[in-house]
């Protein structure tokens, strides 16, 4: 039988057996999780044994593609990596972009599954439904810059993509990142130290395979409805024009970008970092991921200077926040400068921001001592420290960089003495360039819901329903319209329904296997479940509407939730940072803190069908999304 | 009559070309059924390369599966005719015709017809589809421009 939108396969690779095979995907399973995270959801249930170390040969790293990655869907150049997190011990998931996952699917394969660790460094190359291992030991040590370009060279003349890990994931940085060849990154949750403690330097792919159409005439129609839609959110947004850092100058004067270590939400000197200023001065071009029609990444240089980089893709609105803003630089060529770096080195760049933000504040107020700086300099507005502190981190070269490369919570909590009360993640993630005080308060919930933590993006920005006032076609769901006052605690029921809503129709990017970009704007100007639904639909060849399709994503965060559940996370952990119940300093939002957080998590909690006191999914609602399977796995709630 | 041009300085490398052009021939979305390719060079260049019709396969083919359509002055492959052999992508001196390596024959860029669909796809104008005069200015600029970087 045929498989349409999916490649079909699953490649598994165990590193300490040195032991490759494949199967076929399961098509129950596609039915019920699509592919994704949603698919990967259901793998990591059935084959991850809870509790174990994430650093261990027992944790598991797949990289994981939708159906619709690598199709003429606008935005497919995407899949995700999913694993237990070193940073926070539960449910680890990194998005990125670029050409792998498409390449991935034209390799043969929807999904690698990688078990064990490898007796010595190796990289794994798949081409044309071959797999194998091979000896790393010239690329182990190396820059992920440098670690690319030989692959590239060696694999011959033909289209390859990598991922790979720098010295900061051989040396287990807990969030160590993975970059591709082109300075895309999956970034979060550690995914590089992952690979480092696998001994896996790096996985190339190539493919000359084929993505089929079910129903040609029917995906000709839903296409192009969706690339309308696509040019009308390239129309309606800075993405195309600015790229992410587009962004920087808005959010500022909305008094929602998070400065200096989340004490303020506004930086007087955004101007000087923004979007504009980084085209003006730095741009060389334009770059898209895969299918990409809206092209938001920034081929970028610094020509000369202190902090000359070569060209490569430059910082995003994250970055730029979490190096500019929270640090108080507002040198923007030592940003690019110290993005590249961490590119490099194979550093997540928000996890790094907010590390070297919190020790600034910390030794400020005393709490590190002169023994552990060891001689860095540690102050806001220095370039110096930014740099000087990613190479501490990446090589763990002082106290203070091994220190800080366990992250913001384990520092924390080893400093003592208060440095809790400035650390600000949740569940380990390190907080990113988003407010709940001055953004939004769907932050509040969205932060101490996600499934993985304390993240902007997974589920989705929550803040597109009452700070952009967008409706994405989520009214078919009963989404409150119009949008409550972004600072409205008042009406927790609203705004407990919206941040669900937004949450299930942005997981159906990562289920689908294209850029979450995509699912911010209004209908008509993005991916709409309904359009969505029709685009799979005609792809895949059974009919999905977007009823399923939400339905769908709902099971998936569940399970997610479960995974997490089983691994021992609860209502307590459903927490704020202390920082959210400070008030803001200055800016556009002076004064605003968060005032009604249980309140919101409740409604939350009733919304989502999950027990008021312990947080777990209750068994109805476990029953009524097919996953019965996990009651018994999970404690009662 | 018209050429189909690139403009590479528009080019951000997405590749829309590339799957718009194996789903009009296949049907499917794969690089390898593509008969347009899109080459990145490190610091600056997004280039989308395609036949330019030149005609130096025709002669090139032991069965005579290549000639030139009349209408479009595009250089076809007659795939019933077509045995595989690869002479003409040997023969084809800037690597614009390949073998498919699903129906093992050999593939180029044919113009849709008339009506590229690359033309058609791709959300930056890096590829026109435009009267021949202009399309021949397009390409001697694009030589010394190149010559430029």
């Amino acid at each position: 039988m045929e498989w349409y939108g999916y490649a079909g396969k699953i490649l598994r690779v165990n590193l300490t057996q040195e032991k490759i095979s494949s199967e076929l995907l399961d098509r129950k399973l596609v039915r019920e999780y699509l592919g994704g995270t949603g698919y990967a959801a259901k793998l990591m249930w059935d084959e991850l044994k809870p509790g174990i170390d994430p650093l261990s040969p027992d944790n598991l790293l797949i990289f994981a593609t939708g159906p619709v990655t690598g199709t003429l869907f606008p935005v497919s150049g995407s899949h995700d990596i999913v694993f237990k997190s070193p940073l926070t011990g539960i449910w680890g998931e990194s998005r990125c972009g670029g050409f792998f996952g498409p390449r991935l699917k034209f390799a043969g394969y929807d999904f690698i599954v990688i078990s064990g660790k490898a007796k010595k460094p190796v990289y794994l190359w798949i081409c044309d439904g071959e797999a194998e291992l091979r000896d790393a030991s010239h690329l182990w040590g190396k820059g992920t810059h440098e670690t690319a370009r030989i692959l590239l060279e060696e694999l011959g003349l033909r289209d390859v993509s990598v991922n790979c890990i720098g010295p900061a994931g051989e040396r287990l940085v807990r969030f160590a990142a993975i970059l591709d060849e082109n300075d895309r990154a999956a970034g979060r949750c550690g995914g590089g130290a992952v690979m480092g403690s696998k001994n896996l330097k790096a996985v190339a792919v190539s493919g000359s395979g084929e993505i089929k159409v079910a129903r040609p005439r029917e995906f000709e129609e839903a296409l192009s409805k969706v690339n309308e839609a696509a040019y009308k959110f390239k129309k309606a947004t800075v993405f195309a024009e600015y790229g992410t850092p587009g962004i920087v100058e808005p959010l500022n004067e909305a008094g929602a970008f998070p400065t200096m270590n989340f004490q303020t939400c506004y930086f007087e000197n955004a101007h000087e970092i923004g979007g504009e200023a980084l085209v003006k001065k730095y741009l060389i071009k334009r770059r898209s991921c895969f299918a990409c029609l809206i092209g938001c990444g920034r081929h970028t240089e610094v020509k000369s200077g202190t902090y000359q980089t070569p060209a490569h893709e430059g910082p995003e609105y994250e970055t730029i926040n979490m190096f500019g803003g929270q640090l108080l630089i507002d040198n923007l060529a030592a940003i690019i400068k110290a993005n590249y770096l961490c590119n490099d080195y194979g550093l997540d760049t928000i996890s790094t921001g907010n590390c070297i933000a919190f020790a600034i504040e910390a030794y400020e107020k005393g709490l590190i001592s002169e023994e552990l700086v060891g001689g860095l300099i540690l102050e806001w507005g220095n370039p110096t420290t930014l740099l000087e502190l990613i190479e501490a981190i990446a090589f763990k070269r002082s106290g203070l960089g091994e220190l800080l490369a366990e992250g913001v919570w384990r520092a924390s909590k080893k400093l003592g003495d208060g440095a809790e009360a400035i650390a600000v993640h949740v569940k380990g993630l390190e907080a990113p360039a988003h407010d709940p005080r001055g953004t939004s308060r769907s932050f509040a919930i969205q932060y101490a819901i996600g499934n993985r933590g304390g993240c902007h993006t997974h589920p989705n920005w929550t803040g597109l329903w009452d700070f952009g006032k967008f409706d994405p076609g989520l009214r078919s769901f009963d989404l409150p319209w119009p949008p409550i006052d972004r600072f409205d605690e008042e009406n927790v029921e609203k705004r407990a329904k919206a941040v669900k809503l937004f949450a299930l129709h942005g997981l159906c990017a990562e289920i689908l296997g294209f850029c979450r970009f995509f699912v911010e704007n209004n209908e008509g100007a993005c991916a709409s479940p309904k359009i969505l639904a029709e685009f799979i639909s005609a792809l895949l060849g059974f009919d999905i509407n977007e009823y399923e399709l939400m339905r769908i994503s709902e099971r998936v965060f569940n399970l997610q939730r479960c995974f997490n559940i089983r691994e021992g996370i609860g209502r307590k952990d459903d927490a704020l940072p202390k920082r959210f119940f400070e008030p803001i300093k200055s800016g556009p939002t002076k004064g605003q803190y968060v005032k009604n957080f249980e309140r919101l998590l409740e409604a939350f909690y009733r919304e989502a069908g999950w027990d008021a006191a312990t947080g777990i999914p209750t068994k109805s609602k476990l029953l009524e999304l097919g996953l019965d399977y996990v009651i018994n796995q999970i404690p009662a709630p | 009559m018209k050429g189909l041009i690139a403009l590479p300085e528009r080019c951000t490398g997405c590749q829309r070309c590339v799957l718009a052009c194996s789903y009009v021939h296949a049907q499917s979305f794969s690089p390898s059924k593509s008969r347009i390719w899109v080459m990145r060079a490190k610091r600056k260049i997004d280039f989308p390369v395609f036949c330019n019709q030149c005609g130096l396969c025709i002669n090139a083919c032991p069965t005579g599966a290549l000639y030139r359509d009349a209408k479009t002055r595009a250089v076809i492959i007659d795939e019933n005719r077509c045995i595989g052999c690869g002479f003409c992508v040997g023969a084809c001196p800037w690597g614009l015709i390949i073998l498919d390596p699903g129906i093992k024959k050999a593939i180029k860029c044919d113009l849709c017809g008339g009506n590229p669909a690359c033309v058609k796809e791709c959300p930056e104008k890096a590829l026109l589809f435009v009267d021949l005069n202009e399309a021949a200015f397009a390409k001697r600029s694009l030589f010394i421009r190149l010559m430029g970087e």
